[in-house]
């Protein structure tokens, strides 16, 4: 039945297609089309040769045979998207009405909007970023796109790019290192503490790049950052395939914490690899917030390389009608005393279906190794979906593991509490989600989680009650 | 030999899809088996087979198996409240090296009893056991099940087991899993019935180079339906433990609970133990919870022991002997208890 449905949809979209897309000659991904990619991008040698590579191995490995349904990707017509000169910037009339309507609600201003929904030029946050440039050059630090970095700063680049998410890692991440475009690179040198965070937010590119972008950071020895990726507004992009690739390399006793509210459009599937490679007493924060897109298959992962290396998790996601959020945590302790604390949660409500999915792997050399893990999943209403699927891997006797999950509704009882105080149900159950949120929201910066905040009112308008 | 898939793939890298039993083929031809002997109510005990089809169980091979070439099938029907006690040995040897048992366990309305089935061999012998048993539980009916798996840890043991329970319907399971060089359980519950209830507890032990796979499925349908899986083990040498426990609460099955623990006590650092607590819900008015946990023993606990004199070895022995002690002493049998406590002995 729902088989049916997809297809008959697809139909539609390709009558439309037709006359709207002019160069739909070859289909599929091939090198000509890579390096037409590449010859835009004005990459050098090794980055071209590279892509073509990542394109070998895009070809060779096989779809996912787990998680959500992917079906509804059309891999063919990657080909069109990636295309360069491809006119992604559509009319602010196609931008969907839900979509305009969040805007409003969440009080974003006209021209950002239209930066957002990938229909208007740059925001003019260019200025802002400016200035803090050169504030951070002082310090040495290096905050650049990514292309200017392959070209500025090719060995830095070279020596780190795909190496610690290997193309070779799944599917997507082989497409995206053959059309990965666009991105945020971050040099912090040693013992340099960067104090403001630094958002990628301030320095959206042009409108397509949000597609496969590709983020490098590398802390040095000594030195911290908190970077934000993202924001709660909810972004729109005619291209339905988002899989970028974050690679975090934070060096012996430094800091980063890494922040994302995502927020998708409906209508995305959001195939994103994350992962930081950790050094001795170094430690990694990843506070996460999944709210939009239709499929999510999302598992940031900290390698804890280094002795006494730390990391921590603090995620939330948000599945409503027609969603599939498929997130978790990925963690492998490699050296002595190194320890993680996972914290997620996940609510589901109208028919969305949220599953907290993840990996805990000890290995033999690990001694000493401290993991705890907590999950819990909310569940609003009785047709949405909502499953724990973790494994533990344990290698070592010496290790302290623990792992608890709970699922379940809201208190009958909380309820009732609040609303003999005089609040209406409506409210009661908002204020009980925001508060189970709570754990995550602190974890931002505050006008972060005021949006977040807000985010959460919205999506729970019309679902309780 | 793909076995125990669980009932929701997770990436192929995690290594717990699935198991994959390499180096080893059925044996052909299954000759008469001998050493089967069955003391207590054993009137209630049919030797005959009723044939049908499992939800999951081990794989095709070995179920169709069971189903072609079983040389023990056994009907066991509990038929009123009067508590039964059913004892089923099972034997393996060099002479009966290969049993293939189909058990099927009717327990009617209100029905009551115990049943034990213990399959036991010598050391030596590489025996091979594949079966299946089958619970159907009535309304009301109260079912305690022993299942213990004492075989050598040469041997190749697989075990299927379904379970529907029926509205107000109690199966308790306990569960001892110490043998077979390759241990792979499939164990699966229809929680059917408004208020039915299963209690599952396992305690395993994995030595030498022994693989324990266990896949425990519950399916919770009945309203005010219940589950608890409670599974010890202590895994040594270079034994391998995948645990992966799904409780999955279908559309309807309001006011139903589910707990899931699991604790693993790691006492090498070659051994491995990998677990995948599932818990699967479409329904929202419902109470799941699980935990699991690995680790060395209590460092406390040792220090104590050792200061009163006990070798570091015998002090480990004493703390997991004394975490599998509440589910030993349910075994209403103590020379059963015995042969279990003098197994831990041995095998630590």
């Amino acid at each position: 039945m729902k088989t049916k449905l997809d297809e008959i949809n697809r139909n539609i979209y390709d009558i439309k297609n037709k006359d709207d897309y002019d160069f739909k000659i070859k289909k599929g991904l091939t090198p000509e089309i890579i390096e037409e990619i590449s010859k835009q991008k004005n990459d050098p040698d090794w980055m071209r040769n590279f892509r073509l590579k990542a394109l070998e191995t895009y070809n060779k490995l096989p779809m996912p045979t787990w998680g959500p349904d992917l079906s509804e990707l059309n891999m063919d017509e990657i080909a069109t998207y990636v295309r360069p000169k491809t006119k992604m910037t559509g009319n602010w009339e196609d931008v969907p009405e839900d979509i305009k309507n969040t805007f409003d609600k969440l009080g974003i201003p006209e021209a950002e909007k239209k930066s957002l929904a990938g229909v208007g030029a740059q925001y003019d946050s260019e200025v802002v970023y400016h200035s803090m440039k050169e504030e951070l050059l002082s310090q040495g630090v290096i905050y650049t796109d990514m292309e200017t970095a392959v070209r500025e700063y090719p060995d830095i680049v070279k020596e780190h790019f795909m190496k610690c998410v290997p193309v070779t890692d799944h599917k997507f991440v082989a497409l995206h290192g053959a059309v990965w475009s666009g991105g945020s690179f971050v040099y912090v040198p040693k013992n340099v503490k960067v104090d403001i965070p630094l958002q990628s937010y301030f320095r959206l590119n042009s409108p397509e790049s949000g597609q496969f972008e590709h983020t490098l950071i590398i802390v040095d020895e000594g030195a911290s950052l908190h970077f934000i990726e993202g924001c709660s507004a909810p972004k729109y992009n005619k291209v339905n395939l988002h899989a970028g690739c974050v690679e975090l390399y934070v060096k012996d006793g430094a800091y980063l914490r890494y922040s994302t509210i995502e927020n998708w459009s409906k209508n995305m599937l959001n195939l994103n690899t994350k992962r930081a490679i950790i050094g001795k007493n170094a430690q990694v924060d990843w506070v996460s917030g999944s709210f939009g897109s239709k499929i999510s298959m999302l598992y940031p992962m900290s390698i804890l390389n280094g002795e006494g290396a730390r990391t921590e998790y603090t995620g939330i996601s948000f599945a409503g009608k027609g969603q599939n959020l498929d997130t978790g945590f990925k963690v492998i302790h490699n050296n002595k005393n190194t320890s993680s604390l996972v914290n997620s949660k996940s609510i589901s409500k109208n028919g969305g279906t949220a599953t907290y999915r993840a990996l805990v792997r000890i290995n033999e050399n690990a001694k000493g190794a401290k993991c705890n893990v907590s999950c819990e999943s909310l569940m609003l209403d009785d047709i949405s979906r909502s499953d724990t699927i973790p494994v533990n891997d344990i290698r070592t006797d010496d290790v302290e593991f623990s792992h608890e999950a709970k699922i379940g509704k809201i208190s009958d009882k909380s309820i009732f509490y609040l609303m003999s105080r005089g609040l209406s149900e409506e409210d009661a159950k908002a204020m009980i989600v925001r508060g189970f949120a709570d754990p995550i929201s602190k974890e931002l910066p505050i006008e972060y989680a005021a949006e977040m905040n807000n985010l959460i009112n919205l999506e729970l308008q019309g679902s309780i009650g | 030999m793909i076995l125990n898939e669980t009932p929701i793939r997770t990436s192929k890298n995690y290594e717990i899809n699935n198991i994959n039993i390499a180096d080893f083929n059925l044996p052909k031809t299954i000759k008469k088996f001998e050493g089967l002997n069955i003391t207590g109510d054993k009137v209630l005990v049919k030797e005959e087979k009723i044939k049908s089809s499992l939800k999951y169980g081990n794989g095709k091979d070995l179920l169709s198996q069971i189903q072609n070439s079983s040389n023990i099938n056994l009907h066991i029907i509990l038929p009123d409240e009067n508590e039964k006690e059913i004892n089923v040995e099972f034997n393996l040897s060099e002479e009966n090296e290969n049993l293939v048992e189909d058990i099927l366990i009717e327990a009617e309305e209100n029905a009551k009893g115990t049943i034990i089935i213990k399959y036991m061999s010598n050391l030596k012998d590489k025996v091979y056991h594949n079966g299946q048993i089958r619970v159907l539980s009535k309304k009301g009916s109260d079912l305690n099940i022993i299942l213990l798996n004492l075989l050598n840890t040469k041997a190749q043991n697989f075990i299927s087991m379904e379970n529907v329970l029926e509205e107000n319907s109690n199966v308790k399971y306990t569960i001892v899993d110490f043998g077979g060089k390759n241990s792979i359980t499939n164990y699966y519950t229809n929680l059917k019935g408004e208020n039915s209830n299963n209690n599952i507890n396992t305690i395993y032990l994995g030595v030498e180079n022994q693989l324990l796979d266990l896949n425990y499925i519950v399916e919770a349908y009945g309203k005010s339906s219940n589950v608890n899986i409670n599974v010890k083990g202590a895994i040594k040498d270079t034994a391998k433990k995948h645990f992966k426990g799904t409780i999955d609460f279908k559309k309807d099955c309001k006011k139903a609970k589910g707990n899931e623990t699991e604790y693993c006590t790691i006492l090498s650092d070659s051994a491995k133990s990998i677990s995948l607590p599932m818990l699967l819900c479409t329904e929202e008015d419902v109470e799941g919870n699980h935990g699991t946990a690995s680790g060395k023993v209590d460092e406390k606990q040792l220090f104590y022991l050792m200061s009163r004199g006990l070798s570091l070895k015998e002090a480990q022995k004493l703390i997991v002997r004394g975490q599998f002690n509440e589910i030993i002493e349910s075994i209403p049998n103590e020379d059963i208890q015995n042969i279990i406590i003098k197994q831990i002995e041995n095998k630590l």
